[in-house]
């Protein structure tokens, strides 16, 4: 089986793929939309999914066996059946009508975004504002989205919206699939403080979406969410792994090759400090070698939760270490090696705070791995508008 | 490379387990403490009949040809137990040491007591810094007839009352001294750990027989392989106390709730998670690396040497904190790990030496 798909695929690729140019081949330079399109047809985007849904229904072994060639060639489209989130999440919990009318669409452009978090609603996210309010058979949506990343490309987003607020907080939320393309969808790129703009908030002003775009229940939305957030856990842990392979093999480490670099390999002092910044990364990485393992054999690793936190320590750690061997010079920019200090220092919020604070995240692993009794959430189960904020 | 399968080890660690359960639990070890000896001989004889003394030892002088990944394991299960026999000396690194000597007679004599759990293995391998370096010159080897007389004394020696022999590190090479020789002083020490037996061995024109062929890379091998075992010791004991603490955040209640829902506590417990975590896996890999002879060994030696030691200082004091009033108790055991913890910051080394060997090792990729 796993021969003759792959002799079809490498075969199909060699019809359709330029190497060379990385792009469709005919093609002078790489057109998303077509070249999706084509591989979304040949049934290699979404090999897992069925035939009905674009795919082949093949085991995620069998899987790999398309992605591998893909990836071998460097061509794209591989894998939207565990990296496209918006897509997923339909596949998953949308009805088949909204499957027959979007899924085509998702799969064959860019990747949708995720307008989740709001300037009220950070760590405590069920307490998100935005509204949707009923008007015929669509809803009109208001309110402000924070920390979206793709914001300008998505055609559509993953919205989570308030549309009941007599209901406790976790019951009167509605998640849709999101047009962005429309009036009254303002997007402003934020100035993090690494001086990058990656993310961006999301002012929404009386726009509309259809009532048949919601992705679940009606007013069950903080359910079809887990569902979603569960998907992106595991995309993002496929892509803590992927990364893992490469940072393995043999290269010194880049703290040691700075230290090296500035000659402060004699100071026993900095010399504990360098050596426990490395141990600490190479933990990780053997720990997080130990979660793939665990995940292949048993399906799941509670090691794997673990690695986010540590990350935070890491970065955090090596970020002031690589301050120290610096020492002043770091305080001037003009240094290639002072910019990336500076920068890899302002950067470790990312990981401490992006995608749920490490003080959230000890709280998971508290309750979830080891089982300790959940904190009481005073907010839980009084209607939503009477829930104080500020 | 170990012979073993994955069965046959999880088979002798329960094995193991069950005779601790029955026999190595608080309340022996307590009693044990109590003696003068601070030593279990009936409990060894039967860890002999298991096999468990011979673990290292080849089968053709009575072992049952385990390697350093069946130790490590082993020792996880009795840290857990903080079984306090003289093992490490006895069954890891005597063995490995006595296996490298070029005199098979004399060396399968003694591996088979051994492997027979007749005898008792003390090593004299440092002196006064308690650093296990090349350059510590502790005892000093003289030529006497046929044989050698030792004269120096050995610092930090564990389990030396109870030891039939004693393998010395001497200038001119490594040397196995019968304890009830003529020339063999020992004087033993109060340590804080009450589960540790610590002597100076004194040794005066003591009669020594010298081990052919036991040279620098085989004292190395004997501790790294030692460091390994006392890793996967901390292991065990480390996810023992933890487990401990978790259980009791869920069984304390104060302000009416157990006191594991309180976030200051659940912060402390889910960092010291990682820490026993990080332990457990990196004990396992350098095992695995030392047993299979890889490049990486000598490296993720250190690393798990001062990774475990630290990480169990770490957890058993956070413990104590974690318990509250109860574990400022000599009658809690947390004070029992947390002794143990400190003796293993530095039996064979500190973990700030291991930390920069293993600097050192990774200075090596620049």
């Amino acid at each position: 089986m796993s021969d003759a798909l792959r002799h079809e695929v490498e075969q199909w690729l060699d019809d359709n793929w330029d190497s060379k140019n990385c792009c469709a081949v005919g093609d002078e330079s790489y057109n998303q939309t077509s070249w999706l399109t084509k591989v979304v047809d040949a049934g290699f985007a979404t090999p897992t999914w069925p035939e009905k849904w674009y795919g082949r229904g093949l085991s995620s072994k069998e899987a790999r066996v398309i992605e591998k060639a893909f990836q071998a060639r460097g061509a794209k489209g591989w894998g939207r059946d565990r990296f496209h989130l918006g897509a997923i999440t339909v596949y998953k919990l949308g009805s088949d009508v909204l499957k027959a009318e979007l899924l085509y669409e998702l799969l064959t452009g860019p990747i949708c975004c995720l307008l989740y978090s709001e300037p009220g609603a950070g760590s405590d996210l069920a307490g998100i504002r935005m509204r949707a309010v009923k008007e015929g058979d669509e809803f009109v949506v208001n309110g402000q989205k924070v920390w979206t990343s793709n914001a300008e490309e998505a055609e559509y987003g993953m919205l989570l919206t308030r549309t009941d607020i007599d209901a406790p907080k976790h019951k009167g939320i509605t998640f849709f699939i999101f047009p962005m393309k429309q009036d009254g969808v303002e997007v402003r790129p934020i100035n993090q403080i690494t001086g990058e703009s990656e993310f961006n908030e999301v002012f929404i002003t009386d726009a509309r979406v259809p009532e048949r775009f919601i992705i679940g229940e009606y007013n069950q939305g903080w359910k079809s969410f887990q569902t979603a957030i569960a998907s992106e856990r595991l995309i993002m842990g496929q892509g803590i792994t992927a990364r893992l392979g490469a940072a393995a093999r043999g290269k010194a480490p880049a703290l040691l090759r700075l230290a090296d670099k500035h000659d402060k390999l004699n100071d026993p002092v900095m010399r504990q400090e360098v050596a426990q910044a490395l141990a600490y990364r190479q933990l990780n990485a053997l720990n997080m070698l130990r979660a793939k393992e665990e995940m292949m054999k048993n399906g799941a690793s509670s090691l794997a939760s673990l690695g986010k936190l540590a990350m935070s320590r890491i970065q955090h750690g090596e970020a002031r270490i690589s301050a120290k061997i610096l020492g002043p010079q770091v305080l001037i920019d003009t240094s290639e090696d002072s910019r990336n200090a500076n920068f890899d220092a302002a950067k470790a919020y990312m990981n401490s705070i992006g995608g749920g604070t490490d003080q959230i995240q000890k709280n998971i692993i508290a309750e979830r791995v080891l089982g300790l009794p959940k904190s009481v959430d005073v907010s839980r189960g009084i209607p939503f508008k009477d829930i104080k904020s500020g | 490379m170990s012979e073993f399968s994955k069965d046959d080890r999880k088979a002798i660690c329960d094995t193991f387990e069950r005779l601790l359960k029955d026999e190595g639990h608080e309340d022996a070890l307590r009693r044990t403490n109590e003696t003068e000896s601070g030593f279990d001989t009936k409990l060894w004889q039967k860890m002999a009949e298991l096999g468990l003394t011979g673990i290292m030892i080849d089968p053709k002088h009575d072992g049952i040809g385990g390697s350093v990944e069946e130790v490590e394991q082993l020792l996880e299960v009795s840290g857990a137990f903080l079984y306090n026999g003289p093992y490490i000396s006895t069954c890891v690194m005597a063995p490995v040491l006595l296996e490298a000597c070029e005199n098979e007679t004399l060396a399968s004599e003694y591996l088979k007591k051994i492997a027979a759990g007749e005898s008792i293995f003390a090593i004299a391998g440092c002196g006064r810094s308690g650093d296990w370096t090349e350059e510590s010159k502790f005892i000093a080897a003289t030529k006497q007839g046929e044989g050698w007389a030792l004269n120096g004394s050995a610092h930090f020696v564990v389990h030396a009352r109870n030891a039939d022999f004693c393998i010395a590190y001497a200038d001119m090479g490594v040397f196995l001294v019968n304890m009830k020789d003529t020339g063999v002083g020992i004087t033993p020490h109060r340590s804080d750990d009450p589960t540790l037996r610590l002597s100076t061995v004194t040794l005066d024109k003591a009669p020594a027989q010298k081990l052919t062929g036991v040279d620098e890379p085989e004292k190395a091998l004997a501790l790294a392989t030692a460091l390994v075992a006392l890793a996967g010791e901390q292991v065990g004991a480390t996810r023992r106390i933890f487990d401990m603490t978790i259980e009791y955040l869920k069984t304390r209640y104060q302000f009416g709730q157990p006191i594991g829902r309180f976030q200051a506590l659940k912060h402390m417990a889910a960092e010291l998670l990682i820490e026993v975590e990080s332990a457990s896996t990196v004990a396992r890999h350098a095992a695995q690396a030392l047993a299979a002879g890889a490049e990486d060994s000598a490296l993720l030696t250190y690393l798990a040497a001062f990774t475990c030691a630290d990480n169990f200082r770490e957890v058993a004091a956070d413990a104590i904190q974690l318990h509250g009033g109860i574990a400022y108790t000599m009658e809690h055991p947390s004070h029992l790990y947390w002794r143990r913890a400190q003796t293993g910051q530095w039996l064979f080394g500190s973990s700030d030496r291991f930390r920069n060997l293993y600097l050192t090792q990774m200075e090596a990729k620049l």
